[in-house]
């Protein structure tokens, strides 16, 4: 076996200047070659070695339809024919499904014409999108009516082989008609499966699996995946043989953390997995236009007019033109300018596509684009995702996509059609977008593709996948507990952990009550665990998922009094929890001041002219990763060392990133202006600015992405709280975060806060957060301590919301350590933020690394405007209710003795 | 005539008589909750008690115990631990009234219970006890109802007070940064009667603010110029927050 690295001068992907880095130090720590652990990187097979092993059939198929075997075929086809574990990374675009697929239709198909096909499942097939059956038909159905039709014309005798769909929208009726004809393929969803394998009559079906292909693996680095990782355990205890794994990704890193995911764990040991990173054949063009000459007037809305003509002049030089924003909120407003400006220019060539359309609005817009009939498409983040959406030639990424990943993913749609080249272009909107879109072409250019991290020992996951497997058979807890080991994400669960889910499904922590809560019981004596009621498979078939609920709230108008009471739109429940009242924000183009909310309503009023206080796409913003935050830090100080002389400082920008010199000189009087009304803050130096309004901040340039910032921003607001017993309001973005409160001492703020009690001081600080109470909701659904859906009742989002509250509240009088308890606080710390990264940065404070540097500003800096303006995010709630209350009271007591 | 705030409830002092006046209790929340599929973990009764306890630690003798309505959580039906809770609720009250004596005949003069709109069937099992569920109760001038319903007998012109559950009432108080919402009893007048909203005294939630809800009541009270009184939530004790209509 040739186990070179793979070669990445085929990968081409130019930036303006056609520049390539040749200095690739990134890529090679990460893809170290040869066999580590169980992984192997491997290269592609040559055509001859895949045709070899194909069957006339399917080559007669294969050939009759394309000239050539791709190149992400030559990696793969081989290797699962080989029945060898797989992780096929290649760049969007690709031929990954059908690779997949191609060695299994060969087996299939061999067996078929030899009669030898058995009544079984020989393949499961997981994807994350429901709206499979385009994918499926164009990859599988249609396939295998080739090839019947090719076997027909030669009057060659072969069994039929069968393909089973089931998602959440499959009926009864499917269903039953499967459990009487096994499918010897059948494609289904996470959630879909795990629902299988609690049914005893389907699950005889699966006995014998002999492969489980797992689509879209990049998209799965969260709970979801953390949930398949258990449902492919359950899979493999179900079935007699050990099913090869088969992984296709987009462009993802770290790929061995992918790779050892998908495969998971022997009893400890590493199941082992060939790793194909498949290279970019294709020449990629991408490219920055920055909207004005100078970029602050783009800024203003009024005039947003020059943004909408460059959309204009980009979507009339393309055939095809898909624009990525990254809000729902964004998407309508796209749609909805475009068509103000160039009146029914665009009236049926346009199309939204977002995930809170409907089901069948969003295939509507699939089957056009397919067709060929729009000119123009807007999509948030849900035409990121392989659906086949036809050729596409140009990616407009408007605002910056906040990760390497997530950017060469979307421009990978472009150009889908096997030989055409994917073109992309990120439009900027203001100039921290500049900074950050720069970076993240360079970095592409580069490909160096940002970390996702897979969550571990998930409870609330647990709580679901253990009272599913208590559903299928009574189990020795031993023996589950070791099955629960062999995924990635648990192969380090603790006993304790494993036994607290065991004991507050058995309904322990429900004291007397336990006999209506139950789910499963659990006998001490003689080790085993099983179901309980029989309601438990109705219970668990309508409440699993991992996938919030989140509620819409209706505003509603009060103010003027002649428009009170009527409704004005909808905000999602995320939006809602960053208002405090008297903010004013944007709904519908129209300004409206937050007062009051009261259960699924929103009040506002609807006179004000004050300019918004709170952007209304916060809730949704995709957040900035760590590493492309520290190659911007590491780009602002390589700035700050040229500033003295423009002409080199300029040229240095335009080289460095790749960008023109219009980006390049708006970029050099961004960091002007700073460094000349504070100081530019680098990856050497966390610039801290301090400064006086209504109250005193204190602003942290704190370039680390959100994730580490949130955690930041909490510990050291925690501290400051404690410092005064005063709560303290903190604002937090990609780029840094904020406090503000009466009186802020900085150096004791600062000292209090060290790495080895970051931790500790973040536990704290969480405990009254909203954040905290909002992802205790989530995890409180998802492990079945408030079933959505129970005795054929649903509940709404609200009643869940008013409920959670309760609950929250009760199980802290029971335990402060109740298991779904301390998983909302791991989420917080672990998902929402990044203690472990945060704690790194500051051990590099504390041993001088890297510098705190205060500063007094009479104002926000321009590097700090962004963050400033777009308000505060969240409280650190110190100060108790009875003090709060008795505070009050003397201040009230004084308005009235006026 | 005198009325004595005792954290969420009201001891009046009247004509010689010291009757406890206690709000909305629903109980049989907890179990409500999780028969529609929500783990709801330890015992909101036994809360309920040591909160009773504390109050009666500190009024004394007491003669009467008005119980505003809404005794009960789920209208139309009685599931097993609201019986159970209304039933051990009643023996509880009237061991505290009267010590051990267990006459159920004599209690029915202790205990009022007025009808709330969640008391559809509550009857059932206070006649147990040998308590009636009345729809308004008036003594010495004072009149007690639920408030979701309004009575012509009300209106009598020796009825001063009027002094009622229903609404829930509780507010919200900010500094503009922080929000908090407390429990709170209203006082104002109407039409020449002293007016007392009582708030609940269930523990699950704070309650309505009338500035953001209307409270459901079957008066229309000018709320904004009532006294908010405050529930301190600490040793029983209140606060006066002066007008509704005055705090920010």
């Amino acid at each position: 076996m040739d186990n070179g690295k793979p070669n990445r001068n085929k990968i081409r992907i130019d930036g303006k200047n056609g520049a390539m880095n040749e200095k690739n130090n990134l890529n090679e720590n990460k893809s170290n070659p040869g066999n580590k652990n169980g992984l192997e990187y491997i290269d592609a097979c040559s055509q001859e070695e895949v045709i070899g092993i194909m069957h006339p059939l399917v080559k007669e198929w294969f050939f009759g339809k394309f000239k050539d075997l791709s190149l992400t075929q030559l990696y793969g086809v081989k290797r699962i024919w080989d029945r060898k574990n797989i992780l096929i990374s290649a760049p969007t675009g690709g031929t990954k499904t059908l690779t997949a697929f191609l060695a299994i239709l060969n087996y299939l198909v061999g067996l078929a014409v030899k009669d030898e096909l058995e009544n079984k499942i020989y393949c499961v097939y997981s994807s994350p999108l429901k709206a499979l059956s385009n994918d499926i038909f164009v990859n599988l159905v249609k396939p295998l009516e080739e090839i019947k039709a090719i076997a027909d014309s030669r009057g060659i005798k072969m069994q039929e082989i069968r393909v089973g769909l089931r998602t959440g929208d499959t009926t009864v009726y499917e269903r039953a008609k499967m459990a009487k004809k096994v499918p010897h393929i059948f494609v289904t969803t996470p959630e879909s499966l795990s629902i299988t394998l609690t049914s005893p009559k389907f699950v005889e079906n699966l006995r014998a699996v002999e492969f489980v292909i797992v689509d879209e693996i990049h998209a799965m680095a969260n709970k979801r995946g953390v949930y398949l990782s258990l449902s492919l355990e359950r899979l493999h205890e179900e079935s007699l043989i050990e099913p090869v794994r088969i992984g296709l990704s987009a462009t993802v890193a770290p790929i061995e953390e992918i790779a050892r995911f998908l495969v998971g764990f022997n009893d400890g040991k590493d199941r082992g997995c060939l790793i194909a990173q498949v290279p970019l054949v294709k020449k990629v063009e991408i490219d920055l236009i920055t909207p004005a000459e100078d970029i602050l007037e783009a800024e203003d809305p009024e005039n947003q007019k020059r943004l909408y003509k460059i959309l204009d002049a980009l979507i009339q030089e393309n055939r095809t033109t898909l624009i990525f924003t990254n809000t729902r909120a964004a998407t309508e407003r796209v749609v909805h300018h475009l068509d103000l400006h160039f009146p029914d220019k665009y009236a049926d060539l346009i199309g939204t596509h977002h995930s809170s359309m409907s089901k069948e609005k969003r295939f509507e817009i699939e089957e056009k684009l397919r067709n060929g009939e729009l000119r123009v498409v807007v999509s948030s983040t849900s035409l990121e995702l392989g659906i086949d959406i036809g050729s596409i030639d140009l990616v407009v990424l408007l605002r910056s996509p906040k990760g390497v990943a997530r950017a060469l993913q979307r421009i990978g749609r472009a150009g889908h059609m096997l030989h055409a080249n994917p073109k992309g272009k990120f439009v900027v909107l203001d100039r921290d977008d500049l900074v950050e879109c720069g970076v993240l072409m360079k970095d592409m250019i580069e490909k160096k593709i940002d970390d996702v991290s897979i969550p571990n020992n998930c409870l609330d996951v647990l709580a679901q996948q253990i009272y599913g497997m208590a559903i299928s058979k009574i189990w020795n807890a031993e023996d589950m507990l070791k099955a629960i080991r062999r995924s990635y994400c648990y192969h380090n669960l603790s006993k304790e952990d494993f036994y607290d889910i065991v004991s507050y499904l058995a309904g322990d922590y429900a004291l007397e009550q336990s006999y209506v809560y139950a789910k499963i019981w659990y006998d001490k004596e003689s080790g085993q665990i099983g179901k309980r009621g029989k309601m438990a498979r109705v219970i668990y078939m309508t409440n699993i998922g991992t996938i919030p609920e989140e509620g819409f709230i209706s505003v509603e108008l009060i103010a003027p009094a002649e428009k009170k009471g009527s409704g004005i739109g909808k905000i999602d429940e995320g939006f809602l929890e960053r208002l405090k009242k008297g903010d004013i924000f944007v709904l519908g183009g129209k300004k409206y001041q937050f007062m009051y909310t009261r259960g699924m309503k929103a009040y506002v009023r609807g006179d004000v002219s004050r300019s918004p206080t709170v952007p209304s796409w916060f809730s949704e913003m995709l957040p900035l990763g760590f590493d492309v935050a520290l190659d911007i830090a590491r780009f602002r100080g390589l700035v700050k060392e040229r500033m003295r002389n423009k002409g080199d400082c300029v040229n240095f920008i335009k080289d460095y990133l790749y960008v023109d010199s219009l980006a390049a000189e708006n970029i050099y009087r961004y960091f002007k202006e700073q460094g000349r009304f504070s100081e530019i803050p680098d990856n050497r130096t966390m610039v801290v600015e301090k400064f006086k309004q209504d109250k005193e901040y204190l602003l942290f340039h704190s370039m680390f992405g959100r994730r580490v910032n949130d955690a930041l921003a909490r510990a050291y607001a925690y501290v400051a709280a404690k410092l005064r017993m005063r709560d303290v309001e903190m604002g937090i973005n990609d780029n840094g975060f904020y406090l503000a409160g009466e009186s802020l001492d900085e150096t004791k703020i600062l000292k209090a806060v060290s790495a080895d009690k970051l931790e500790e001081v973040l536990k704290l600080a969480i405990e009254k957060t909203d954040v905290l109470k909002r992802r205790f909701r989530h995890c409180a659904s998802r492990g079945l301590m408030i079933l959505r859906s129970y005795k054929g009742r649903t509940k709404s989002v609200g009643k869940q919301q008013v409920h959670s509250h309760f609950l929250f509240h009760a199980v802290k009088k029971i335990s402060e350590e109740f298991p779904i308890l301390r998983e909302a606080r791991r989420e917080v710390l672990e998902d929402v933020m990044d203690v472990k990264r945060a704690k790194n940065i500051l051990k590099e404070i504390e041993d001088g690394r890297m510098k705190v540097k205060v500063i007094h500003v009479p104002l926000v800096s321009p590097f700090g405007l962004n963050l400033f303006v777009q308000g505060h995010a969240d409280f650190i709630r110190i100060e108790d209710r009875i003090k709060f209350l008795k505070r009050m009271h003397e201040l009230q007591m004084k308005v009235i003795g006026e | 005539m005198k009325i004595n705030y005792i954290g969420k409830c009201l001891l009046i002092e009247n004509a010689g008589k010291r009757i406890l006046v206690i709000g909305d209790l629903h109980l049989g929340y907890g179990e409500s909750l999780r028969e529609s599929g929500v783990f709801m973990p330890g015992d909101l009764y036994s809360d309920i008690v040591k909160e009773m306890d504390n109050v009666f630690g500190v009024v004394e003798k007491v003669d009467e115990v008005v119980l505003l309505g809404d005794l009960k959580h789920e209208f139309g039906k009685i599931m097993r631990s609201e019986w159970k809770e209304v039933s051990d609720f009643l023996d509880y009250l009237n061991e505290k009234l009267n010590g051990d004596g267990k006459e159920n005949v004599k209690m029915s003069r202790k205990i009022i219970i007025v009808k709330g709109n969640h008391d559809v069937i509550t009857g059932i099992v206070t006649a147990k006890k040998g308590i009636e569920v009345v729809d308004y109760y008036i003594m010495d001038g004072v009149a007690f109802v639920h408030g979701d319903k309004d009575f012509a007998e009300i209106y009598d012109k020796k009825v001063k007070y009027w002094i009622m559950g229903h609404g829930h009432p509780a507010v919200r108080i900010s500094d503009g940064v922080k929000e908090e919402k407390y429990k709170c009893f209203l006082v104002g007048k109407w039409k020449g009667k002293e007016i007392v909203v009582v708030p609940s005294f269930f523990s699950v939630n704070e309650g309505s603010d009338p500035r953001d809800f209307d409270l459901g009541l079957a008066w229309n009270f000018d709320l904004s110029k009532f006294n908010v009184v405050v529930v301190g939530e600490e040793k029983l004790s209140v606060l006066d927050f002066g007008k509704l209509g005055k705090i920010k």
